[in-house]
């Protein structure tokens, strides 16, 4: 593994163990202004709305605005940390809430509400972490996953 | 007069279709997970990706729904370069709704990327507070040069009217 990977955890939940109302080991994030300019390259979206302060300030926001999108990249990285690589999402939902800042916190977290063969539904959400830590306002919710385990790949992967 | 004119109402069944000039490729995946903050190595190690039956390295799930990358169009004076449906509809504000992703494999760095966008449907209604809201649904396919079914992507763009909504008989 490179430097970048070597931090990736090598045990994952057992998937034969999980039940209904297993909580997901919550994953927390700054997004700074800098993450923001590297999701922009990455995501080839370039729009002034997500670094460019001058902008941001003539349309009378608090700061650059992170792209919504990247919450989904959370919400399936924070399922894959758990269950690791051999799992995956087939099917993910999410619903905006409230705009987030260059600088804050988002947290994720997540509950097992079913239980099938060879998969699980999840309920997740996306928050601002307040200044005191606590769960602030909603930036996506609700938000659902549907995560198919004991496989690397989705069902396409098979043709 | 309703935000839902003639010309919204026909815009439904409008697509348009992106195709990348070239293979994904390995550096798009790694590049979007270093940027996320996502250590995952089966973005980035090959021989770990392998060893969970894989052919290779692939990407987080979520970079395939980003059209801009297949797009090639010009960037606007806003700095955006990517699929939009140029919707101007005057006397609103523009509020995104969500997504619903749903996916059928894992990118591979050989896939040559289609995105097919469409106006599934375009409806009026009124909110809790009597503003009128014009709720644009599309979707998106995402196949590969072979007709591979990659994932799918619904989204709703609403756009509520500044001013209430006037009753009728009542006067503006």
């Amino acid at each position: 593994m490179s430097t970048w990977t070597e931090s990736y955890p090598t045990e994952f939940a057992d998937h034969a163990a999980i039940t209904v109302g297993d909580q997901v080991p919550p994953l927390e994030r700054t997004i700074g202004l800098t993450d923001m300019v590297a999701y922009a390259g990455a995501t080839w979206d370039w729009h002034k709305l997500h670094y460019d302060a001058e902008y941001v300030a003539e349309k009378k926001l608090p700061g650059a605005i992170v792209d919504g999108q990247v919450y989904g990249a959370l919400l399936v990285e924070m399922l894959q940390d758990w269950l690791g690589p051999q799992s995956f999402v087939s099917k993910l939902d999410f619903s905006f809430r409230n705009l987030v800042f260059a600088g804050e916190t988002l947290r994720c977290t997540g509950e097992v509400v079913e239980v099938a063969e060879g998969s699980i539904r999840v309920t997740m959400q996306v928050v601002v972490v307040d200044e005191d830590g606590n769960d602030g306002r909603a930036a996506a919710a609700p938000c659902s996953a549907v995560v198919l385990l004991g496989t690397s790949d989705g069902p396409g992967a098979q043709k | 007069m309703s935000l839902l004119t003639p010309e919204i109402a026909a815009l439904e069944g409008t697509q348009r279709v992106y195709t990348a000039p070239e293979p994904f490729g390995g550096a798009a995946g790694r590049y979007f997970g270093l940027a996320v903050g996502d250590h995952n190595p089966l973005y980035s190690d090959p021989e770990y990706a392998r060893a969970q039956g894989l052919d290779g390295v692939t990407a987080p799930l979520t970079l395939v729904c980003e059209t801009n990358q297949y797009a090639d169009l010009p960037m606007d004076p806003e700095g955006y370069a990517g699929h939009t449906w140029q919707l101007d509809v005057p006397g609103t504000r523009q509020v995104r709704g969500g997504n619903s992703y749903t996916f059928h494999r894992r990118l591979r760095p050989s896939d040559v990327v289609t995105a097919t966008w469409a106006i599934d449907q375009v409806t009026s209604k009124t909110n809790r507070s009597g503003h009128e809201m014009l709720v644009i649904a599309s979707s998106a396919t995402y196949t590969n040069q072979d007709g591979d079914l990659l994932a799918e992507n619904a989204e709703t763009i609403i756009f509520v009217a500044l001013e209430p909504a006037v009753a009728a008989g009542e006067k503006a």
